[in-house]
Parts: structure tokens; sequence; C-alpha cells
């Protein structure tokens, strides 16, 4: 058989012979494939004739190998196959509903930018009109070791492109157009002014791009922008006066130096493209006739281009530094705004946490505190504010002031004392904050974390509706069984 | 003397031969817009990226100094290739009018219809002068050392200026959050970027300015000088992968 194979292609074998050879074996594969036991068979059935001899008596000069039967079939259905599955996901295709929030560890989202009071103006406009979003934030006090300090934060929006243009933000009532550096135990209120630029249904999140750390998600609403596009404007004014308009500002002169260069450039590609190019030159080349590859003409148009194209450059530059002599370098800084007088841990009630334990399979977050009533009013804790979720507690109306989405247990919060805490009384308290959102919400992964630290806000009521919040903090004891 | 020779003997293509030599040139070409385009769009966007993107991300200190300093490096790889074997001085043209073709087809279908931004938020800048006083140095010089040293530095001093007329317009002052701000950083702050925080902007970062309060004729001249370093590696690069063993076979 190796001799066979030695001596000439499986293309020059007859198909009968290989048949033959093979008999009633259904792999006839043309190739190496073929079982050794039917090497030996083939081997016999050449034996005793030379190859010459064998194809002369077989009148065979060459043939092809006959296609396998049946591998397009199974090539076709493979296809389908696949083209079923993708038509299928195609069609289940969903338009995206997150931001990626909760990809973001649990450490971050809980002890980091502890975000409340987020509140919309309003979630269905048109073109061109404005909308806010204001809120408030408490910069944990706890700040991960695992993430750098936020001495560069900005405030962001959350959108899918420029959908809405920003137009004004203000931190603690004062207007900032850069980044910002946050004082961890601070707190802020903001102020974000929008305006609708194209139609759409839109989620969308205020949130903080912390510098070297990630994005901090607040929570976010769906806004409705009805209109038309084609209506938008966008006009600001600069400080020589001169109305600006931001959609079109410079496009067209844009438009014009590009062109012209890429006219001057082309005519030069084309100055040489209209010759014979590679083959030709390199033969030429070769041959020594380099001088006929750059003519004198060519020359001269290198030596033009050499000093007219700094001297169109220069000019240009020229009429452009006149044109605005007012101009000025790009504008960077960091805005240093200071924290608001204390909202949060603000010296009436204070809350020590004592102890956390998460159990695993109550999905349950059991929390000791001991909580100093300072106020002249009994208070109840109404609300546990983490990451992106609220545990409401029921026997406590919590007046909803926001619009903004939030994902609430609405029952997930109780006491082991639900009894109000009276004015000068201090008290240990088991809060328990339960519900599946510690794992939909991906929260629990705080166990699997280095750092496995729990942060959020306590919100306290007395009987008028005053508001005491409170920053916590502790370790995280998991408790598997 | 072996060229003497030859010269006299060199008969050039006629008829048939001569038309499959211009198709193959076409072809070629062909071949060539669309990798240039590709290649050199994905090298540039991925290298000098958002300082090309963005019309706020363009100051006077890297964008000056990063553009070119990148910018020289296909251009020089393919003059090596196409001066050495063909004396076509059109390396530099073609590369960076195929990176004009690239980004702008990105700026208009990526950035504009498909991202929302305004188009003259993201306009690219342009290196075309530069490029074609490169390959009119090259050819009237023939030299390598001279195109690296005067070319090189031509290239990265004529960005500066020759992009100031397109984007001189972007840094007039606005008044605004109690600030002042150019026309540019408005853009920035307005257009949202959800990526893109106003902090990861390399505006005017490092000790380069502090020579009598200029920034970019000081960034411009390194520029220069690393250009002429840039020029002479990718030179060496652009000889080392092309080849033109096929040819010799003709």
């Amino acid at each position: 058989m190796k001799k066979l194979f030695n001596n000439t292609s499986m293309y020059q074998l007859n198909p009968s012979m290989v048949r033959q050879a093979l008999g009633n074996c259904s792999m006839r594969c043309p190739t190496s494939c073929i079982h050794a036991v039917d090497h030996e068979r083939i081997q016999q059935v050449t034996s005793g004739h030379s190859q010459k001899e064998y194809y002369s008596m077989n009148k065979i000069t060459s043939v092809r190998p006959e296609p396998v039967e049946g591998q397009l079939e199974k090539l076709l259905k493979c296809l389908l196959f696949l083209g079923l599955i993708l038509s299928v996901y195609m069609l289940t295709l969903q338009p995206v509903m997150a931001h990626g929030e909760k990809n973001l560890e649990p450490y971050v989202r809980m002890r980091t930018i502890q975000w409340y009071d987020v509140q919309w103006s309003q979630q269905k406009f048109n073109v061109n009109d404005e909308v806010s979003v204001t809120g408030k934030f408490h910069v944990a006090e706890d700040w991960p070791i695992s993430v750098p300090k936020p001495d560069a934060a900005f405030l962001n929006i959350s959108t899918p492109g420029p959908v809405l243009i920003r137009t004004e933000r203000y931190l603690n009532g004062k207007p900032y157009m850069n980044s910002v550096a946050l004082q961890p135990g601070g707190d802020y209120d903001f102020k974000v002014l929008l305006k609708g630029r194209l139609p759409g249904h839109y989620h969308i999140h205020p949130f903080f791009n912390l510098r070297d750390a990630g994005q901090v998600m607040g929570r976010g609403a769906w806004l409705d922008i009805a209109g038309n596009e084609a209506d938008f404007t966008n006009n600001i004014q600069t400080i020589n006066g001169e109305m600006v308009n931001m959609e079109t500002y410079g496009l067209g002169n844009g438009i014009f130096f590009h062109s012209f260069w890429a006219l001057l450039g082309t005519a030069w590609l084309l100055w040489w493209v209209r010759r014979p190019l590679f083959i030709a030159r390199y033969r030429m080349l070769q041959a020594g006739l380099e001088n006929e590859l750059v003519t004198p003409l060519d020359r001269n148009i290198g030596k033009v281009i050499l000093v007219g194209v700094p001297v169109l450059v220069f000019a240009f530059y020229t009429m452009t530094v006149n044109k605005y002599p007012k101009a000025i370098p790009l504008q960077t800084s960091l805005d240093q705004i200071l924290p608001l007088s204390a909202k949060v841990n603000a010296g009436v009630v204070d809350v020590e946490t004592l102890r956390a334990e998460y159990r695993i399979p109550e999905r349950a977050m059991k929390l000791s505190l001991k909580i100093k009533n300072g106020s002249d009013k009994p208070i109840q804790l109404g609300e546990f504010a983490t990451g992106s979720v609220r545990f409401l507690n029921k026997a406590v109306p919590v007046p909803e002031q926001s619009n903004a989405e939030s994902v609430v247990a609405p029952e997930g919060l109780n006491l082991d004392n639900p009894a109000p805490i009276q004015p000068g009384e201090q008290r240990t308290v088991l809060m328990t904050a339960a519900d599946a959102l510690w794992e939909s919400e991906r929260l629990d992964g705080l166990i699997n974390d280095a750092d496995s630290r729990i942060g959020g806000l306590v919100f306290f009521f007395d009987p008028e509706g005053e508001r005491y919040v409170s920053s916590i903090t502790a370790a995280v004891i998991p408790k598997f069984n | 003397m072996s060229a003497n020779s030859s010269t006299r003997t060199f008969r050039p293509y006629t008829g048939e031969k001569a038309r499959i030599a211009r198709a193959y040139d076409y072809l070629v070409l062909v071949l060539a817009l669309f990798l240039f385009i590709g290649s050199f769009h994905l090298h540039f966007a991925l290298t000098v990226g958002d300082w090309d993107f963005w019309v706020d991300w363009k100051d006077r200190q890297w964008w000056p100094a990063v553009t070119p300093i990148i910018g020289i490096t296909f251009p020089a790889a393919v003059q090596a290739v196409l001066w050495t074997n063909f004396r076509l001085p059109l390396g530099a043209t073609l590369c960076v009018a195929c990176l004009s073709i690239g980004t702008w087809i990105a700026r208009i279908f990526a950035y504009h219809y498909w991202n929302y931004f305004p188009i003259n938020m993201v306009l690219p800048s342009t290196m075309l002068p530069s490029a074609l006083v490169l390959d009119a140095v090259l050819m009237l010089s023939n030299s390598l050392t001279v195109t690296a040293i005067f070319g090189g530095s031509a290239f990265a001093l004529l960005f500066y200026p020759s992009n100031w007329p397109i984007f001189g317009m972007f840094h007039v002052p606005v008044e605004a959050g109690n600030s002042q701000l150019t026309v540019a950083d408005m853009f920035g702050f307005q257009y949202i970027r959800t990526g893109m925080p106003e902090y990861l902007r390399i505006i005017e970062r490092g000790t380069l300015r502090t020579y009598g309060q200029v920034a970019a004729p000081l960034s411009a001249f390194f520029s220069a000088l690393i250009c002429t370093l840039m020029y002479t590696l990718w030179w060496y690069i652009g000889k080392w992968f092309a080849t033109t063993r096929y040819l010799k076979r003709i």
C-alpha cells in the first residue's frame, strides 16, 4: 500500500478500484484515513502488476475522487441550524435596560457615593425643553481602601449618547463645569439642567465618574422626549458677544480646509498615479533609469511643494490668529466645593453599628445598631438604603418624594423592638433587612470581596415627618446555615 | 557598469504586457487604499485616540506632540517601500490621505449617525500639508538621513499651524458657570459622554510649558525631535516587512 501511495496520488486511483479494495466499507475517503486493514486489501488487489500495467489494464489515466456522499447535505443542515439559532436570537433581542450598575463590586456601590432624594423635574417633555435632576448624596466615611479617594470626581449623566445636552450643573448651589474633589463624610446636593435633543424613550441616571474607580450610578428614570430632532437649537454666547450655534459651529470651515488640503494631496497622488507604477518603475530602477523615474519637472513641483505648502500653512495660520485674536487655551481645572453642613450624621441621632451578619439562606442582613435619640421627639427607623436598594419598614410611613426609580423592598425592614425611641433614649436595636434583592441586585457578592464591609444610610422619622439620616458601616460576617 | 549595460538593453513593456502591468498597478493601488484606510486608521485611533476624536482634547501641548509622532509611522514605512523600490515619492501623502478617508468615515457614521455627536465636535485633524512636504523632501534629497531630520521635523512643526485654521475658532472664550471656558470646552460639557469625564482629559499636564509661558512651539519642537527618530525607525520597519521578490520573477 505504501508503495502504491508513494508512486501515485490518490487522484489517479480508479474509483472502482478503491471500492473493490475497500469492499463494503462505508468510509470511502480517498485520503490517508483509509483503514489499515483496507490498505492491505488494496495492496492485494494491485499485487502482481506494476502500477503502469494496472492502469493500462483498467484503461485509466486519471480520475477525480468522488465527492463524499452526504457531506454537502450535512453542511447545509448545519448552516440551516445555525441560521435558525441566529434568527431566534435576533427575534428575541431586547433593548438594553441597564447600565451595568450591578456589575460594580457591592462595596463600591455601598461605601462610596450614597445617593438619596434623587428627583426629576419631569419625565415627558419635548425637544428643546429643559429638565432638571436634583438630589443629594453622602460621601461615605468608610471609603474602601481599594478605591482611590474621590480627589477627582465628575458628576455625569448616563445617556445613550448626547440625546440630551447638559446646560448647567450645580453642586451645593454653586455652578461648576469641571471635575470636583469630594470629601469623605461630606454631604452634597446637586442639580443638573438638561435640554432635550433627540426624541425617544431613554433610561437616564445621574452618576459619578470616580477617577481610577469607575462609575457609581444614582437612581435612574425613564424619560420620554417628543418632538422633532430638526427643531433642536443650541446657541451660546461667546465673551465677545457673538452667538454661536453649537450644532454647526466651525463645521463648514473645517470641511473647507480639509477639502483644500485633500485637493492638493489628491493632485500630488494623481500626478504620480497617472504614469505606470510598480512593475514598470521597478524594472526601470533596476535598469539604472532612475533619472527618468523622477523628471526635472517632478523635482520642480517638489520644490514648489517644499516652499509653497509651508507658506500656505503659515498664511492660513496668520489669518486665523488675526481673525480670532482672543483665542485662549483649553481650560481645565479641579473645582473645590466644600461640603454642606452635615445632613447625614448631623449629631441629632447617633448610630453605631455593633455587628453585621449576612444570613445567606434567608438573604437577610442583620445589623445590631446602638441608637441614641438626641432630638426632642420620639423617632422610628423607617428605611435602610444601600447600593441601589431601599428596605422599608412598613410600620413607619416614609414620605415618598422621589420620582426616580429605586429598587424597593416595601416590607424588607424589621426591628426586634419596633417601639419609637424616645428623646434622650439610647437603645440597641437588631435591624433585619431581608429580601431576595440582596441576591438579584448582586449586593450579596460582598461576602466574596476582599473588603467585605457594608455601608448604607438609615433614615429615622419623628411623628411630624422630620427626617434624620445616619450613615452606618460595619464588617459583614456571613452565616452559611 | 552593469547598470549601464542594462540601461542599453532595457526595453519598456508595450502592448498586452503594458496593459497587464497597468492593471496590476490599479489592483495594488485599490488594495493599498483599503489596507491603509483600515490599518493606519486603526493604528491612529488606538494610539492618538481621544486627542484626535474630540475637539476639547486638542490642547496646545499633548495634541501637537502626540499626533505627529504617531502620524509619521506609516508614512515612513510606506515611503521606504515605495521610494526604495519604485522611486515613488507619494508614500506619506497616500497614507495620510487614506487615514483622512477612514477618519471621516468613522466620524460621520460612528460618531454622528450612530452616537449622535455633532460632527464639528469630532472634526479630525489634518496631516496632509505635513505629508506633502515629507514626500517632497524625500524626492528632492533621495536621502533617509535628510528626510528623517528635515522632513520629520517639518512633519511635526507644520502640524499645529496647519490645524489652527480648523480649530482656532473653537478656542474663542465663553463665560459659563462662573468660569471661563473655550467653545471646545463647552462641547465637552454640553454633549454628554458617559465614559469621558472631564478629568480624563490630558490638557497641558507636565512641565513642558515652563519656558516663557509657551506650550505649543515647545511641544512642536519636542515632537520634531521624536519624529526624526520615529521616521528612521519606521523606515526600517517598512523595509523589513516589504519584499519585491515577486517582482523579480516577472
